[in-house]
């Protein structure tokens, strides 16, 4: 559970993990399963029995890229409605021991004489998210690299910084370079002064951001450094025009740009219970959650909760046969008497809600209009700025979902939009 | 994927431990000094009265809620806090049907005709002494000179907000400042022990379960209203200190007017309503019938809630809201 204070502190601090946790590997999983966001089985260019390469790209033909973190012999392909009610593509692969690598990834050996298109392209082709909007051909106007980890219990950003923070730089000119933003941020953790030396960044601004939740956030990120709106892709085009890389992506680029490898291997804090050690672990991307488990020596408790991305934005896994992903940051697992149980108390109007928000929304308002499906008025408030960060579930006494229906809100507004 | 047997919810996962019944039980706690007080000064009598007044309020929440077919919520202390606090602002010697009456009257017409806790427009203690105030035959009963007559406490006995109304500022000589601080004075049952609520209310705060915001900005009312009646005549109206240590100001700023639900939630609301509060509190002290005028001036405040609660800072854009995917694609649609 989290902090309890005397004082009623607002906004509650909750501080992000600092200091060193070791990273360790974890063997090749028998079976990776890849997910592929807001796609079907049917954008998928292989078929069960064909045999992949590692960094191959399993989409059909002009519907995007969907690429293969193992080589071995695809055995499923299957579909997923996630709890954002998005669809997804899976495919399961059975692997073998040693990777065959695609050809079309190759390494960029002089930075300076290849053209900043080139870059980008292998980068996106070498599997790193949160591109689409680039693909899509948004332009970056600020870039921000982001040391922070998102949430608390997550030590990858925080280790990615002690470790290798001589590459930071290096990443810096190349993703300057690539996607030609003006104006370069390094947001890197207030407590982590020794970082602040080892960074040595001429075209880049450095900036340090109080180590406590939700600051590490994109959003929150983009917000206190005075950028613009994130670039985020719509159905109806995309929209914003800063790109936040958190700091372990950059020295993936650098590692993988340097040998011309794809980006699968991902580092994941694990914590197998509240208030334990923490522990790193570098998984091959497609990896289940149970690996990472049975690595922790951690039963799932009948009943517990097993959360990924951390325990304030993080979201509740129906099955340990979930697998990781590029932006997978963290495993939690919460015992059944730890896990939070919402009540359907009626709000009492305490009004902490609203003074935690981060984006200044009227959290009671719009919690009691979605629970009575008024989503005008929601619209009105501003729901679709909630950022699902939520600390407003964290402080609410009546223990009300807010979340929940503030998300449902956010749903409704935007089918209502793109109806209309 | 096999689902495992595994509870799934949206975040946060994390919770801060707060629950309703932490407001109303460090009320309770927090009034703890104030009702020793009331019960040193005035015995048997005051006990009864806050015996009465607690026990009514929660028997008419349970019972209520049992014919309006709800959750019998009366454990979340909500209706203990609201007869609680309705006992303090009465003299000692009320008959118990007028505490009876004011509390079931608080309680049903004042909270659950609205919908309960969080949904009530008023504060429930506020509309039960407002009923027992405009109730003509009553009103003797709420005349703290006439009601205590028969106590002698070792300090005046006279209601000094009343000798303000009569005698204008020449009449509180017999008064000193410090003593009426320490509570000695009559009044309300609790709301005369002037430091051991403003001790409560500030374990309140240190608690954060009152936000600073609005006793301050009552209190600062106060001095404002008041210093704009000095300097017009000093001689007639009685200083800021005066006000802030006597009659309800302080258990209005720290426990009345603080009401969860019948308060503004945004800052510069509370500000505005505390202020406004604090204002009208000396306003109607000077010019209205009534020696006291706290709880008329929360109860008008708390009309404006709805009203002061749009002073709020506006949303911050982060994700596209409806108008900017508009544009986006109108943009998109001339360039493609
Ligand atoms: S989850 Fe949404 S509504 Fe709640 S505090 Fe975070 S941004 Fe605000
Ligand atoms: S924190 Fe909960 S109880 Fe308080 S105003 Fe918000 S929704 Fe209502």
């Amino acid at each position: 559970m989290g902090l309890r204070a005397f004082c009623g502190d607002l906004p509650p601090r909750i501080p992000y993990w600092t200091g060193a946790v070791p990273v360790e590997s974890l063997p090749l999983p028998q079976r990776a399963t890849l997910l592929w966001r807001e796609a079907s089985p049917g954008d998928v260019g292989v078929a069960v029995g064909d045999s992949v390469q590692t960094g191959q790209n399993l989409a059909r033909e002009g519907t995007g890229l969907f690429m293969s973190t193992v080589t071995g012999t695809v055995e499923e392909i299957d579909s997923l409605q996630g709890a954002d009610a998005v669809e997804y593509a899976v495919v399961g692969i059975k692997t073998v021991e040693v990777d065959s690598y695609d050809s079309s990834i190759n390494g960029i050996e002089d930075l300076a004489n290849t053209a900043p298109e080139q870059i980008l392209a292998m980068i996106i082709r070498a599997g790193f998210p949160g591109f689409d909007a680039v693909v899509q051909g948004a332009t970056v106007e600020t870039l921000i690299i982001s040391a922070l980890d998102q949430e608390p219990l997550t030590a990858v950003n925080a280790q990615v910084l002690l470790e290798r923070a001589n590459d930071v730089s290096d990443g810096i000119a190349m993703l300057s370079r690539a996607t030609g933003a003006k104006k370069v941020v390094v947001a890197i953790p207030h407590n982590s002064a020794h970082a602040a030396d080892d960074i040595s960044v001429d075209q880049a601004e450095i900036v340090k951001v109080r180590a406590t939740y939700p600051n590490g956030l994109p959003e929150i990120l983009a917000k206190k450094q005075g950028a613009g709106l994130l670039l985020t892709t719509e159905r109806n085009g995309t929209v914003g025009n800063t790109l936040v890389v958190s700091i372990e992506h950059l020295v993936g680029m650098v590692s993988c740009l340097r040998e011309g490898r794809p980006f699968v291997n991902k580092i994941v804090t694990c914590c197998g219970k509240s208030g334990g050690e923490l522990k790193n672990i570098l998984v091959r991307i497609g990896t289940p959650v149970s690996m990472a488990l049975d690595n922790l020596d951690v039963k799932l408790p009948p009943g517990g909760k097993l959360i990924i991305n951390g325990p304030m934005h993080g979201y509740a896994c129906f099955s340990d046969e979930q697998p990781m992903t590029a932006t997978s940051d963290s495993v939690l697992v919460q015992k059944p008497a730890e896990v939070h149980r919402f009540e359907s108390t009626a709000c009492m109007n305490c009004g902490r809600c609203s003074a935690v928000c981060p984006v200044n929304l009227e959290v009671n308002l719009l919690g009691r209009f979605s629970e009575y499906g008024i989503f005008d008025k929601c619209a009105e408030l501003g729901a679709e700025n909630c950022i699902e960060c939520g600390l407003c579930v964290y402080v609410c006494p009546a223990r009300r979902p807010l979340l929940h229906l503030l998300a449902h809100a956010r749903f409704v507004v935007k089918e209502e939009t793109v109806e209309k | 994927m096999k689902a495992a047997d595994l509870t799934v919810s949206t975040g946060s996962h994390w919770h801060s431990g707060a629950r309703i019944t932490d407001f109303s039980y460090n009320t309770l706690l927090a009034l703890i000094p104030a009702i020793a007080m009331g019960l040193y000064r005035y015995g048997v009598c005051a006990a009864g009265v806050i015996g009465t007044a607690v026990a009514s309020a929660m028997i008419a929440e349970a019972a209520m809620q049992k014919i309006l077919g709800k959750p019998v919520r009366i454990a979340d202390g909500s209706a203990a806090v609201s007869g609680l606090l309705l006992a303090l602002l009465l003299p000692a010697n009320t008959p118990a049907y007028m505490v009876v009456v004011a509390s079931v009257i608080g309680i049903t017409i004042g909270k659950l005709c609205f919908g309960g806790l969080g949904a009530n427009p008023l504060s429930p203690a506020l509309v039960g002494w407002a009923v027992l105030r405009i109730t003509k035959p009553w009103a003797g009963y709420l005349d703290f000179d006439l009601a205590l007559i028969n106590y002698d406490l070792g300090f005046s006995m006279q209601y000094p907000l009343a000798v303000l109304k009569a005698s204008g500022s020449s009449g509180l000589q017999d008064f000193n400042t410090w003593n009426l601080f320490l509570g000695n004075q009559t009044g309300g049952i609790g709301a005369s022990a002037i430091v051991c609520v403003l001790g409560g209310g500030l374990y309140m705060i240190a608690r954060g379960l009152v936000r600073w915001e609005i006793p301050l900005c009552f209190l600062l009312g106060v001095i404002i209203a008041s210093c704009l009646f000095r300097l017009v005549d000093s001689a007639a109206y009685a200083g800021p200190l005066f006000h802030i240590v006597t009659g309800n100001v302080m258990i209005g700023a720290f426990f009345l007017s603080t009401d969860n639900s019948s308060a503004p939630i945004n800052r510069w609301g509370m500000v505005a309503f505390g202020l406004c509060c604090g204002m009208i509190t000396v306003v109607l002290r000077v010019w209205s019938v009534y020696p006291d005028g706290v709880v008329f001036a929360c109860l008008l405040m708390s009309l404006f809630v709805p009203l002061l609660d749009k002073l709020k800072a506006t949303p911050i854009v982060v994700r596209p809201t409806r108008a900017q995917i508009t544009r986006k694609t109108v943009e998109g649609g001339a360039s493609s």
